[in-house]
């Protein structure tokens, strides 16, 4: 009993949903600085199960991680370089 | 009335003059189809994430405004057919919005604030916050955030 619960508490630990916990932090899709944290190098959106987010704010991201390519903010890809 | 916002980019190689024409054109849009320009910024130069029409840099102007539906569609089109507007993106921020009513709570907002004394601080805080809500996000700082994930243990 007591083990499980600690082995819980260990992947609580690293999963915590930095938008929940910080309410001033927003998820804009203008804000390519913050968005580019949830980016792999590759530009591919880092999964919950990573990233820790709750599932509300990692739908808000992905919305925001998309838009922000679509203006050119974030990459598609990593291997658009002229 | 709906609020929208519009983030675009203009070709970065464009003189002064040009840049003022492309601001006042758009800005002619949006008026004359009934809409009302609410804050035009322009961000700056910066480096594209991947090259638009053979550009790696572009001039980004975030324009909000208020308007109906139809002045959303006459705007891209128009911003479709100029040479000078890399790419663009629309956004809706607010599903009903009244310009009129929006500027009284300003002034009255303005009042609030202006008397300011220590009492009146945490009244007038939160509607502070509110308004500068979709102001730019010139301090992102993400410090702050990798502190807090080692406090949660």
């Amino acid at each position: 009993m007591m083990t499980v619960r600690r082995k819980r508490r260990t992947f609580a630990r690293r999963k915590i949903c930095r938008f929940c916990v910080d309410s001033d932090l927003r998820i804009d899709y203008k804000d390519s600085k913050t968005l580019r944290y949830f980016v792999t190098e590759r530009g591919k959106i880092v999964p919950r199960r990573i990233s820790g987010n709750c599932a509300k704010h990692q739908r808000e991201l992905t919305l925001a991680i998309k838009r922000a390519r679509q203006i050119a903010l974030l990459p598609f890809t990593a291997t658009h370089m002229l | 009335m709906r609020k929208y916002e519009t983030f675009f980019i203009v070709d970065p190689d464009l003189s002064d003059e040009t840049n003022a024409a492309v601001d006042s054109k758009i800005d002619s849009i949006v008026t004359s189809n009934g809409g009302e320009v609410l804050t035009y910024v322009p961000w700056g130069k910066r480096k594209l994430a991947y090259a638009i029409r053979k550009r790696t840099r572009g001039l980004y102007v975030l324009m909000e405004y208020a308007g109906g539906p139809t002045l959303v569609a006459e705007l891209e089109r128009n911003l479709r057919i100029d040479e000078r507007i890399l790419k663009f993106i629309t956004v809706m921020l607010e599903e009903r919005f009244d310009p009129e009513k929006e500027r009284e709570r300003k002034a009255a907002q303005k009042a609030v604030v202006a008397p300011f004394t220590e009492d009146e601080e945490s009244a007038a805080i939160p509607l502070g916050a509110e308004e500068e809500e979709e102001e730019m996000p010139e301090d992102f700082e993400v410090e702050g955030v990798t502190d807090e994930d080692e406090e949660e243990e």
